[in-house]
């Protein structure tokens, strides 16, 4: 292999640690929804604690640290649709990025 | 629909952009640029630029003032920064609710969007990552951090009156507060002129709270060529690759901006 031919394929590398950082950090940003005026970010607690919380009607703390009213079947549906759709979404392009590995 | 949804719905959204040429074609730039911007978010764009320019995007309106800004040194050579009159934006911006953005930043998806259906009265961005993961954060060494005023969201209101009204304020006096908050460069900034606004604002408080939840993402390192997929961007950069997702990226190299390549990029990503 000429030099050349080996710097053009050095140009090329990519690291796959430094797109899958990036990408999940993407992720972190599309987690957020909106509802009723908050801005939520969708973790696994967030669903489990919203899932299981006995009375329809509550107050849950925002990004912004608000406290937002929520009809609870409401925002469960929207939060898991959410959270199932980007989800989705991350898996498929980690797979492309782990199918990469080099560029 | 409730209450908050139906005031949201009423209120007209926009971009603004500042675009003043110097030594770099920033209009030939915004007009790029801006294309990217109708494309991900759907909102009209109005370009601020100096009499002289010759836009080609088609604006929803373009105010056209004397452009100011100052002169400083770089690597043994002059260049002139047009970065003065920022805090115009609240005056100029025929919005009521609006996203001043800086022409180096290609708005790849909607993210901004979410932002407006949420109550503030402007919103700042507080934290960045490069492509190696660095993030300067300090406007000096015993200083307090900056925003990036890449991207600045507000809405027609006395408190983001005010948040404008100090920046002008700070830049007019840019030296008094340059000593004041310890900043270590001499050259004005406008990221810098938020963050002391900010922190007056809340109260002498950095208030990162109340800020855009997320980091901006920022290529700072010279770009060869970009090349896009359906899911991907690929930058190339002298020695090495990254592959992003579609989000939005703050282009430091603005050499490349002003290239075929991106050009291409921008037509291919907005058909």
């Amino acid at each position: 292999m000429s030099t050349e031919q080996l710097l053009s394929q050095i140009r090329q590398a990519t690291s796959y640690q430094q797109n899958k950082q990036i990408l999940r950090e993407k992720i972190q940003t599309d987690l957020h929804f909106v509802h009723n005026g908050g801005l939520f970010k969708v973790t696994p607690e967030l669903l489990a604690f919203v899932a299981t919380w006995p009375i329809d009607e509550l107050y849950l703390e925002d990004t912004y640290q608000n406290p937002v009213e929520i009809d609870r079947q409401v925002f469960l549906v929207q939060a898991q649709q959410h959270y199932q759709k980007v989800m989705n979404r991350w898996h498929d392009e980690h797979a492309e990025l782990r199918k990469l590995r080099k560029v | 629909m409730n209450m908050q949804n139906f005031v949201n719905s009423v209120k007209s959204k926009g971009v603004v952009v500042f675009a003043f040429n110097t030594h770099i074609d920033y209009v030939a730039i915004a007009d790029q640029t801006c294309r990217l911007i109708e494309k991900n978010l759907g909102l009209p764009i109005t370009l601020v630029t100096d009499h002289d320019a010759v836009p080609v995007f088609v604006y929803d309106r373009i105010v056209r003032v004397d452009p100011q800004g100052h002169t400083f040194r770089s690597e043994d050579v002059n260049l002139q920064w047009r970065n003065f009159g920022r805090y115009l934006a609240y005056e100029l911006s025929p919005y009521d609710e609006t996203i001043v953005l800086d022409t180096d930043y290609l708005v790849l998806d909607d993210s901004l969007l979410k932002l407006f259906e949420t109550n503030w009265d402007y919103r700042l961005m507080h934290h960045n990552r490069d492509e190696n993961g660095v993030s300067y954060e300090q406007m000096g060494e015993t200083s307090l951090p900056f925003v990036w005023a890449t991207v600045v969201l507000f809405r027609k209101s006395p408190r983001a009156e005010m948040l404008f009204e100090l920046v002008g304020k700070i830049q007019r006096n840019y030296e008094y507060y340059r000593l004041l908050y310890n900043i270590r460069e001499r050259n004005y900034r406008n990221d810098y002129a938020f963050a002391i606004a900010n922190i007056i604002m809340s109260g002498y408080h950095v208030n990162e709270q109340q800020g855009i939840p997320w980091r901006m993402f920022t290529v700072s390192s010279p770009i060869e060529r970009i090349v896009a997929t359906d899911t991907q961007i690929h930058v190339h950069l002298a020695d090495k690759a990254l592959v992003l997702p579609h989000q939005n990226i703050h282009v430091m190299d603005k050499a490349y901006l002003q290239t075929d390549n991106f050009r291409e990029l921008v037509n291919e990503l907005t058909i």
